[in-house]
Order: structure tokens, then C-alpha cells, then sequence
């Protein structure tokens, strides 16, 4: 799907994995979060009328957010700011944001000014989060 | 003031010169006794070696424009001469006070050469005694200087070797790691393990990790935030942070300084904090069937 700097992917029924590119910038984060949340409310949309044709009932099932943190070094107060609003807005429309492959330095430096319960959920990675049941 | 001692050095050059063959075997021989033979910190030749370099360099300071100026590159040279041999002779096993008496021998011997000559006046003798003086005591602060840094050197070496050996991460499961904790923990200790762990957690793929801290006597303040950042860091990661055997002095501690471990599963003992980490992963352990 195409989102400048982001690369969205629908994997399984209902999850998706987003990978952030070299050229996000998030300081476009209103313009950003409205592709996302638009993104994945139409591809829930799709897959919900399918769900009604096939089952005759529709699928309540809370949607993922993979955010992929691979190739993110460091996370700072700024970086940090952009995943937990993405994380909170996603939420309002039912999809739970799980952050995964976070870099050692990066939850390193993340851990040191941050005070809070983030509002996103963390794995290793989605094999990770599907194996611990969650 | 620098005509004077260059007149000075100039004479005690001439004077080195017409008696450097007396010279040279007397400090070559101290030298043999202090480190050559049973000592076995410097070969026959090395000692040798060495004197004649001390001997040329002092030669070419005493010949220089002016010998009292320690910043020419003569009294440079002569300087790194003492710093070289004191770090050979100290990675040897050396002892620097022999070293330093060593020194000694050398001044006194240069001094008595000078008694040796009829020709030297009071005044000569008097600014020669000044000068040696002051130019050995510098090369004794050159060798007290290589002995410290040599110290330091391996103070900072055992360090790092405790600190690897401090921290000693274990995989004992598939992607279960242990980090039994040792001793008193400092903020940089802290700041060490946790590096070590993350790396370890991103190269092993670890899904959850158990810190025990049966063998920690202290904790303060500022290492309880640190050790709550480390499984902080550890959840973001996405692994199961478990800490296990807080001692009750670590627990009233922790209450005392108000640290949340609201979000941190705690057990009993190292066995506990497995068992716990086994259930989270779905593992079941029991013993062989009789």
C-alpha cells in the first residue's frame, strides 16, 4: 500500500505488517497516521463483507499492527512520541500495535527516559508473539 | 643562565668522555647484579645495550644547546629511555624500587667520576652536583610515571576481566538465558549487564530471561532504576523479564526507595523464576517415567 515512507502489508486475515522506510519523516504524522488508519480501516472493511458473505456473521477479532523496528538504531523522545501515538490512534479503530525486531541500543536507550506503560505491545517478533499465546 | 649550563655540560661532557670506560663497566655491572643473573629480568647483552644508550644519550644532552631545558628533544629521548626500560623490566616482574636505585647508582657514579678529576673546581663541582641532581630526579619521576601507567594498565585489564567474568549469561533452555547477578552492583556495572543482555537477547532470540540477585548485598537507589530499566528494556525487547532471589535487605530496600515493581514478575528463587519462565513458554518438565 502506498504510504511515503512506510510499506503496509496485510498478513494473515487480519494483521498487518508495517515497516517504516529511509524516507519516513515523521513530522508529517497527521497526513501519515490518516493513510494508515484509512489503510487498515479499508482492508478490515473488505475483509469483514467477506467474512459476513462466507460465515453470515461478522468477525469481531482485534486486528495486529506488526511495526517493524529492524533497521531503527535508536529510539529517541521524538521517535518514541510517533509510535505511541500511532499506537493509540490504531487502537481507537480496534487494531492493537505490536512493535517487534527492536534493536538492542534502540530498547537500550528507550528504557532510560521512558517513564510509562508504552501503548504498544512488544515482541521479538510475530512468530514471537503468536508462540507466547498473546 | 643557559651559557652557564652550557659550560657546565660541556665540562661534565668532557669529563664523561675521559672516563667513560670506568664508567660504563661500573653501571654495567650494578646493572648485571640488580637485574641479569638469577634476577632473569635483562640478558647479558641487553644490560650492555642499554648502558651504552644511557651513556650516548647523556652525552648528547649534556651536549645540546641547553642540557637544562626539559623540553629539547635530547632530554626527551633520555626520558623515554628510563620510560622504556622501567615497562620492560615492570612486565618482567621487576621491582621499581631497583630500578629506582639503580638511578641512584648512576648519579653517585657519575659524582664520584667527578671527584676523580683533580682539574674540577669548587664551583664547576657545585653547579655539575646542581645539575645532576636535578636531571636524575627527573628520570626518576620518568620511571614513577611508566610504573604507574603500568599499574593502571593492569588494574584496567583485571577489571575487564571481572567484569566479563561478572556477568556470566547462560542459555540453559532454548531461549531461556539466566543472569545470576554477583556482588554489589554499581550504576556502571548495571549499565554493562544490560548491554551485555540486550545484545544477547537480539543474538540468541531469547524469549524470556531470568536475573537472579541471590548474590547481590547492595542496592541503592540509583541502581534500582537502572535494574528496572533493564527489564524495561528486556520487555521491550519482547522477552520475559523474570528477577528472582531478592534478599529481604534488596526488598525493604526497593519499598523504601519507592520503586514500582508493579510490572515486574518477581519469584522466590533461581528454580522459581524457571519454572515460571518454562509455564510462559508452554514447557512442561517432568521427571522420567518409572
Amino acid at each position: 500500500m502506498a504510504i511515503p515512507g512506510l510499506h503496509l502489508t496485510q498478513i494473515g486475515s487480519s494483521d498487518f505488517l508495517l515497516e517504516p522506510l529511509r524516507n519516513l519523516n515523521i513530522r508529517d504524522q497527521d497526513l501519515l497516521l490518516e493513510s494508515i488508519t484509512s489503510h487498515l480501516q479499508q482492508a478490515r472493511a473488505y475483509d469483514s463483507t467477506r467474512a459476513f458473505a462466507r460465515l453470515g456473521s461478522e468477525s469481531f477479532r482485534v486486528s495486529r499492527l506488526y511495526y517493524d523496528l529492524a533497521q531503527q538504531a535508536l529510539i529517541d523522545p521524538v521517535y518514541y512520541a510517533w509510535l505511541d501515538t500511532l499506537a493509540r490512534t490504531v487502537r481507537a479503530i480496534n487494531v492493537k500495535m505490536i512493535c517487534i525486531h527492536m534493536q538492542p541500543t534502540a530498547a537500550f536507550a528507550l528504557a532510560r527516559f521512558m517513564h510509562e506503560i508504552p501503548a504498544f505491545e512488544t515482541a521479538l517478533d510475530i512468530s514471537g508473539w503468536k508462540k507466547s499465546g498473546q | 643562565m643557559a651559557q652557564q649550563s652550557n659550560t657546565t655540560g660541556s665540562k661534565l661532557a668532557k669529563l664523561l668522555k675521559l672516563q667513560i670506560g670506568s664508567i660504563s663497566e661500573t653501571i654495567e655491572k650494578e646493572g648485571q647484579t640488580l637485574f641479569g643473573g638469577n634476577n632473569n629480568l635483562l640478558g647479558s647483552d641487553e644490560i650492555t645495550d642499554f648502558c651504552i644508550e644511557f651513556l650516548q644519550l647523556l652525552a648528547a644532552l649534556l651536549e645540546s644547546k641547553d642540557p637544562h631545558d626539559d623540553a629539547s628533544p635530547q632530554f626527551h629521548a633520555l626520558e623515554m629511555y628510563f620510560n622504556n626500560l622501567s615497562k620492560q623490566i615492570l612486565v618482567r616482574g621487576g621491582r621499581v624500587e631497583d630500578l629506582v636505585r639503580y638511578i641512584q647508582f648512576m648519579q653517585r657514579t657519575l659524582i664520584e667520576a667527578l671527584s676523580n678529576d683533580k682539574q674540577v673546581t669548587v664551583e664547576d663541582a657545585r653547579a655539575m652536583l646542581l645539575f645532576l641532581s636535578g636531571l636524575f630526579n627527573e628520570l626518576i619521576l620518568a620511571v614513577f610515571q611508566a610504573y604507574l601507567d603500568e599499574k593502571e594498565r593492569t588494574v584496567n585489564a583485571q577489571e575487564a576481566e571481572l567484569r566479563e567474568t561478572a556477568t556470566p549469561i547462560t542459555e540453559i533452555w532454548d531461549g531461556v538465558l539466566t543472569l545470576p547477578i554477583i556482588g554489589t552492583l554499581d550504576s556502571s556495572r548495571t549499565m554493562l549487564v544490560m548491554e551485555a543482555l540486550l545484545n544477547r537477547i537480539a543474538k540468541d532470540h531469547a524469549s524470556a530471561v531470568v536475573i537472579d540477585l541471590t548474590g547481590v548485598k547492595n542496592i541503592d537507589s540509583q541502581v534500582s532504576h537502572h535494574l528496572i530499566q533493564m527489564v524495561r528494556a528486556v520487555q521491550l525487547m519482547g522477552s520475559d523479564a523474570i528477577i528472582t532471589g531478592i534478599r529481604p535487605e534488596i526488598a525493604r530496600a526497593l519499598i523504601s526507595l519507592n520503586i514500582d515493581l508493579s510490572n515486574v514478575t518477581t519469584r522466590a528463587s533461581l528454580s522459581d523464576g524457571l519454572k515460571e519462565a518454562f509455564r510462559r513458554m508452554g514447557i512442561h518438565v517432568s521427571g522420567k517415567a518409572a
